[in-house]
């Protein structure tokens, strides 16, 4: 389960990157809005009574129990898809992204754009009928930024005044360390810039102007905590929850089963379900056989399973392929070894036929990738790619390089490490890379496969001259692309150093513009590539299976595991 | 007798003690740590969460802390379920798993003894081929291949049983038949060794000169020597059920523990892991005692002192 964060976060990037001097807000986000525009939230056309099943119950599977659901603390897609039912913010998202009022209008924002000041909404009032009021807020989000917590996405929330002081510079927040000891922690929490001046007026201080902010306050780590509920025994458990969304917690059996019910204490939009199943299976086999025996609504389709399910005449009606903002990709370490040698790099990227690649091992889904960023994220290439499958091409390059590293011939080159984690489905994939390679020129890997954490370990660590790699955007921007392939950055398992690419970065991250921005993002890509620094193979694609009497599924960006899960009140049962 | 079993239970609080250092000192040698992703946290994030954890501390101020906490009781929070205590994730899913160990126990119990006589009484005709054939099938079919065989053919085409989870008996047919399979076949290759060889033993054929039925033989004579190495394997059987089974519980989607042995070590929860390899240690040591006192009972020979 990784951490995804999507359609929101378009600052981030830019304010950790802004850190170096920006003088005014960077170019607002694709997901993002100018504040003061009020919008109401997207509903898809309401549904006839005569159309709907008697039955409104919605069964899924999460794929696996959530590890927490404090929202303060969760961090990924599993408990962001409960929360997203269990928990309304200030603001919320429609299923493009934009920032829509929940809790509170879209605030007022001052002048200088450093003081955003939210009104709530009359009459609002938590799960178990306790009103919802401003220092509720103030509470939750100063929690989130409470070292004592150690929450995960703590960083997102740099931009708020103070932020600096409890966050520090290695949460890439300031300049200065965070602070520690209990009483200094307690006086930033006093000065941090959330305050609630009464029981309905949330005012939020920014240290620079950030518009953009409003995409942060809708995220699901900043709904309103009642400190009473939160720090009693079990909180998260269904007896105790107290949540403000459009469903309640009925029952949390571990590992089991979560049922939600329709919270008639919520403001918003009031849910069509009259109950929603959720069961934890970890098993993708298993949850496919429940889909087929007719136990859920709808599954994400194991890739094992991918062909049989589109032939098969009931069940390929029913698949639903969804674009995923993520690529496959794999490392040459660009610092040691032969790999270290451009015209090698070279030479392995123009021997794969990325196409073969895909029908091989990812039954045919997914489409070939020749950049990093990804499709639908400003600063996708389509034309780049410097050098595409060519055999005889390739062979050339490889015999400068060999002549360049001193040997007669690849296979003198020894045993290559090629590492992989293993037990996940990247064996057939590592496989028809060494064999291309070893086809093309003689050249012998060393396949490893390892345990997971140990394999993350080594590969940072630089100790394959091959890896497996993966990326998932946080957010549709070219910083949290490209950015990770800066010189020592954190997820540079590439070890590619390039002072060209990292000057283009940071000129971009401080460019107001934001189509000269995206130019500069442009220019740095081309550089990486024509460098050939990694072998990026395929732009991920989802496959699913929805029944057609699923209706107002609204599938968007900000959904968590399911096609539709982060709005769940707009999903009904037809008759069928 | 009451001082040997004293003493042999009590000899399992070192056993335990030696695992829980060997146990505790590896998982930490392995690379890798609790809050691994395919995308790191920030190193800011990582050292708070090493702090709040005590992750910070010395290795063996780690063990000490662990295991002055173990002993009163406290197992210690979790680090993949984050507001969880490793007791109430023991607790929750224990019975479950207790109760699957159990009945595929019975199971393999009711099926691998008649199976494995049956062998040994048609011995080297269709009786025992067919036994044999049968045992033979059960070990060499992995039971994730079983478990999945077995959803296919029942729950998806023939639609008698659901596909997986842990609501009423229902539930309990598809799990309790994929667990029992491979004890079921060792079982009876055990029990069918055993029988054929009382069948030679000198007793037997005394019996069968004395003039006794051949049933009575078979029931008296046979069955009740021929089960003594059966319970030797019984008792670790019983424990490697009872803790549960990782590919059974995870393909069927049963809420016990038997699920966390495997997720534990892969997500570097190390209460959990700890937790988890404490249990099976002490599963084990202890069923193996009461297989030791239980042979004093089957086999009047054997006396402790």
């Amino acid at each position: 389960m990784q951490k995804r964060l999507f359609g929101i976060l378009a600052s981030i990037a830019v304010i950790a990157a802004a850190c170096g001097g920006a003088t005014t807000s960077s170019a607002p986000p694709p997901a993002s809005q100018a504040p003061g525009t009020s919008a109401a939230p997207t509903v898809s056309a309401a549904p006839s009574v005569s159309d709907m099943a008697d039955e409104q119950i919605l069964r899924i599977d999460l794929h696996g129990e959530p590890p927490t659901l404090d929202p303060n603390k969760a961090q990924d897609s599993v408990s962001i898809s409960v929360l997203h039912a269990l928990n309304r913010g200030l603001l919320y998202f429609d299923k493009t992204g934009k920032v829509v009022p929940a809790a509170a209008d879209l605030p007022e924002v001052s002048a200088d754009a450093k003081t955003l000041t939210f009104t709530l909404k009359d009459g609002i009032t938590y799960s178990n009928g306790d009103p919802i009021v401003a220092a509720d807020f103030v509470y939750s989000m100063k929690r989130v930024v409470d070292p004592r917590t150690a929450a995960p996405y703590a960083y997102v929330m740099c931009e708020i005044a103070g932020a600096d002081a409890l966050l520090g510079a290695d949460l890439g927040c300031g300049t200065k360390p965070g602070v520690k000891d209990p009483a200094a922690i307690d006086a930033a929490l006093a000065a941090f810039g959330v305050s609630a001046p009464d029981a309905k007026t949330v005012v939020v201080k920014l240290s620079k102007p950030a518009t953009y902010f409003t995409s942060v306050l809708a995220l699901w780590i900043n709904v309103p905590v009642q400190e009473k509920w939160i720090t009693s025994p079990n909180a998260t458990e269904a007896a105790n929850y107290v949540g403000s969304g459009p469903f309640v917690l009925q029952t949390w059996s571990h590992s089991s089963q979560i049922i939600l019910k329709p919270n008639d204490k919520y403001y918003g939009q009031k849910p069509i379900l009259t109950e929603i199943q959720m069961s934890m299976s970890a098993e993708p086999a298993q949850e496919q056989a429940a889909y087929e025996a007719g136990e859920q609504d709808m599954v994400q389709t194991p890739s094992e399973d991918v062909i049989r399910v589109k032939a098969d005449p009931v069940l390929g009606a029913t698949v639903v392929e969804i674009p995923t903002t993520s690529i496959t990709y794999y490392d040459f370490n660009n610092k040691t070894g032969p790999t270290a040698n451009k015209d090698f790099r070279i030479a392995l990227t123009q021997a794969i036929d990325k196409t073969a690649f895909i029908n091989a091992t990812f039954a045919g889904v997914g489409a070939p990738a020749n950049s990093f960023v990804q499709p639908g994220i400003p600063g996708y290439q389509p034309d780049l790619n410097p050098y595409p499958f060519d055999l005889v091409k390739a062979k050339e390059h490889m015999a400068t390089a060999l002549t360049a590293l001193g040997v007669p011939n690849a296979a003198a080159l020894g045993k290559l490490k090629f590492g992989f984690n293993s037990g996940s489905g990247h064996e057939p994939r590592v496989a028809f890379l060494a064999e291309a390679w070893r086809t093309a020129f003689g050249l012998e890997t060393e396949q490893i496969g390892s345990e997971f954490s140990v394999f993350l370990t080594q590969r940072h660590a630089g100790q394959y001259a091959i890896s497996r790699n993966g990326w998932g955007a946080d957010y549709p921007h070219a910083n949290n692309q490209l950015g990770l392939f800066v010189c020592g950055g954190g997820n540079n398992d590439t070890q590619f150093c390039n002072a060209d690419f990292d000057r283009l970065l940071n000129e971009a991250a401080v460019e107001p513009d934001q189509t000269k921005q995206v130019a500069l993002y442009q220019q740095a890509q081309t550089i990486m590539y024509e460098d050939a620094a990694n072998l990026p193979l395929r732009f991920g694609l989802t496959t699913f299976e929805v029944r057609p009497y699923l209706g107002g599924l609204e599938v968007g960006i900000t959904d968590s595991q399911l096609p539709g899960d982060a709005l769940y009140e707009t999903i009904y049962i037809k008759k069928h | 007798m009451i001082t040997y079993i004293g003493r042999r239970f009590l000899w399992i609080i070192p056993v335990l003690f030696t695992v829980s250092i060997i146990t505790f000192f590896l998982m930490h040698a392995v690379p890798g740590g609790p809050w691994d992703r395919e995308k790191r946290l920030p190193k800011g994030t990582e050292d708070r969460l090493n702090a709040q954890y005590g992750l910070d501390q010395p290795i063996y101020v780690q063990y000490i802390n662990w295991a002055a906490a173990f002993v009163q009781g406290d197992l210690g929070p979790s680090y993949r379920f984050q507001d969880r205590r490793v007791n109430d994730i023991v607790a929750d899913g224990i019975w479950t798993t207790v109760q699957l160990g159990v009945m595929a126990f019975i199971l393999s119990v009711l099926v691998g003894i008649p199976l494995g006589i049956f062998a040994a009484l048609g011995h080297n005709r269709g009786p025992d081929y067919v036994a044999t054939s049968v045992s033979i099938i059960g070990i060499a079919t992995p039971s994730f291949v079983l478990s999945i065989m077995l959803i296919v053919f029942f729950a998806v085409q023939l639609g008698w049983f659901p596909t997986g989870g842990w609501k009423g008996p229902q539930y309990w047919v598809l799990p309790t038949i994929a667990l029992a399979g491979f004890p079921i076949a060792i079982i009876a290759r055990y029990t069918r060794a055993s029988m054929l060889e009382v069948t030679r033993k000198d007793y037997i054929r005394t019996a069968h000169s004395k003039g006794i039925r051949d049933g009575a033989v078979v029931s008296r004579h046979m069955i009740r020597n021929a089960l003594i190495p059966v319970v030797t394997i019984l008792g670790p059987t019983l424990a490697f059920l009872v803790t549960g089974s990782f590919i059974i519980e995870r393909i069927f989607g049963i809420p016990g523990v038997g699920q966390f042995y495997i997720t534990a070590i892969s997500t570097r929860d190390y209460s959990l892991l700890m937790a988890m390899t404490m249990l099976y240690a002490f599963a084990v040591a202890f069923l193996n005692v009461v297989v030791d006192v239980l042979y004093a009972y089957i086999d009047p020979r054997i006396r402790y002192s």
